[in-house]
């Protein structure tokens, strides 16, 4: 019994972990992206190469962080892969003419940044990044 | 050529502190990404020589190596190309070819297409199979993917129409179907084998016809999928005449082969969890072909399956493991050329157990060492690796090789 409250608690434990990693990453977008939700599935898709664009028709090209906090929790959350996993992915594309290599930023306020000024930009950063001149999409 | 091979090693170990990202620029308002890579490796053999080289002294005439352009014309128009060269013991020869060059439009999600030069889809890695950093062995379970008949599958010139079709809660499909010529390699595998008789081929290929079908399921992790393929070959080239019984005559004379049935069927899996990997795939290859300019027939059914795993132990270390089978069953009415009688004899199969450690140095530099424990040779009328103009007196029955391969790409 004592045993079961113990993995009860660690399951537990770890279920809100999760949770907590999945609501410290921000998903924005240029201004031009007329979506103001996306879906697990269509984020997947988009930093996957196999969607370049939402469900509103909108084009969307994505961007990411080269490591950080935010990125291990989007890479975990979102796309279910380690960054070696993608990054191997990404050139298995590039060196078969499928896909270019996305463009990969720094840090936050790099990404946001750079996905203000670019039409159809998509990317994530920490859930307490300051936001300005982008879009927040909201999880469906 | 050896010195070439060294010069080649020394700068690729080089070449990585200098390279560490890739190379864009902009022309015309358009944004162009250069991208490349090369490997250069060591094999050792205890015995027989492997894959033309002369792995029995130690060879370092493993080389090869490509450098790519491309650039997204609109948002859904891209085209690019890749040149890509190798040598390879006997093989490749530092003869570059056009590896790709496609346009494709992406007129949606679930349908593109794309044309000129393209990579075949089929099965999990033949159109990276040539892209050793992407992989975590050094060489590719060889029943599926051999490295001496590269240009036989890796790429059509053609069109392939391509798409990815969600399925909600279902997962994904993935879909590609292609038709095209094929033109293999003058210096692959299969024209080295045949100027053991006499044979020296000019040109070889023919129209490929296929499709690829991949799941993503709703199981994290595992993709499953299915491959087919049919292809119409034509070889031509001179054959030799010796004929030494009666007056004795020499000439060369022209020689074609051509293939009345010419299949592959693949099956694949491939589950992903965590820092862990396993794959497995099967394939059944069966040709039945004219050769000889038509005197003769030989009906080729080959089998091979493997399963592999692989492990990041840490963002340096990878370590995987994997068996491979390779067995054929054939039938010909060439003079002197007789099966043995099972499966089991050494030359009906090639079992090749392997295991690697994969260290990436860099993000762009990585080296592996490999062992493969290798048993039976199938056969020196099908090129599987083995060949007897490499191996004069005699192939053994099993052989034990060590391979070490470093690879770079930016």
């Amino acid at each position: 019994m004592k045993n079961s409250l113990k993995f009860l608690t660690a399951f537990v434990g770890i279920g809100i972990g999760s949770t907590v990693c999945a609501a410290d990453v921000k998903i924005i977008a240029n201004e031009s992206v007329g979506a103001t939700s996306i879906s697990a599935d269509e984020l997947k898709g988009v930093f996957l190469a196999t969607k370049t664009s939402l469900s509103d028709g909108s084009h969307v090209v994505p961007v990411l962080e080269k490591g950080g906090p935010a990125h291990e929790a989007f890479l975990k959350d979102y796309l279910g892969k380690t960054d070696s996993a993608l990054e191997t992915y990404y050139r298995s594309l590039v060196f078969t003419g499928k896909a270019s290599m996305p463009k990969t930023l720094g840090a936050d306020a790099e990404v946001v940044a750079y996905v203000a000024k670019t039409k159809g930009a998509i990317g994530y950063v920490g859930a307490d990044a300051a936001t300005e001149g982008v879009k927040t999409l909201e999880m469906k | 050529m050896k010195t070439k091979s060294m010069l080649v090693a020394a700068a690729l170990s080089l070449a990585p502190g200098l390279l560490n990202a890739q190379f864009d620029f902009t022309l015309f308002d358009k944004s162009f990404q250069i991208h490349s890579f090369a490997s250069e490796g060591f094999a050792y053999s205890n015995d027989n020589n492997y894959l033309t080289m002369n792995t029995s002294q130690g060879s370092f005439a493993m080389t090869d190596g490509g450098v790519n352009i491309s650039t997204q014309l609109t948002d859904k128009f891209r085209v690019g190309a890749q040149v890509y060269d190798s040598n390879v013991g006997q093989l490749g020869k530092w003869h570059p070819t056009l590896d790709w060059a496609t346009a494709d439009y992406r007129f949606k999600d679930w349908f593109g297409i794309r044309g000129g030069k393209v990579k075949t889809v089929m099965g999990l890695y033949n159109d990276t199979q040539d892209l050793a950093f992407l992989q975590t062995f050094a060489l590719l379970p060889q029943s599926m993917y051999p490295l001496d008949m590269r240009s036989s599958t890796i790429a059509h010139e053609g069109g392939d129409i391509y798409g990815e079709v969600p399925l909600k809660r279902w997962g994904g499909l993935s879909y590609t179907a292609y038709a095209g010529q094929r033109q293999d390699s003058l210096y692959g595998g299969y024209p080295y084998l045949l100027h053991t008789f006499g044979i020296s081929i000019q040109s070889y290929g023919g129209l490929v016809v296929g499709q690829d079908l991949r799941w993503r399921t709703p199981l994290k992790g595992l993709l499953v999928g299915a491959s087919h393929m049919d292809e119409e070959i034509t070889g031509t080239g001179t054959v030799e005449l010796s004929v030494t019984h009666g007056p004795s005559f020499q000439g060369i004379t022209p020689y074609w082969e051509k293939s009345n049935k010419d299949q592959t069927n693949q099956v694949y899996g491939q589950y992903t969890i965590g820092n862990l990997r396993v794959d497995t795939e099967y394939r059944r290859y069966w040709r039945d072909q004219e050769v000889f300019n038509g005197t003769a027939e030989v009906t080729t059914d080959v089998r091979t399956w493997y399963i592999a795993g692989a492990y990041r132990v840490s963002r340096r270390l990878e370590l995987g493991s994997y068996y491979s089978r390779f067995s054929d069953n054939w039938r010909s009415t060439v003079p002197g050329q007789v099966e043995a009688p099972n499966q089991s004899d050494p030359s009906r199969h090639l079992y090749d157990k392997v295991v690697t450690a994969r260290v990436d140095l860099t993000r762009y530099w990585n080296v592996k060492v490999e062992g493969h424990f290798m048993d039976g040779w199938a056969g020196t009328f099908y090129p599987d690796g083995f060949y007897q103009a490499a191996n004069p007196n005699g192939i053994a029955p099993k052989t034990n090789m060590i391979l070490v391969r470093t690879g770079w790409n930016f």
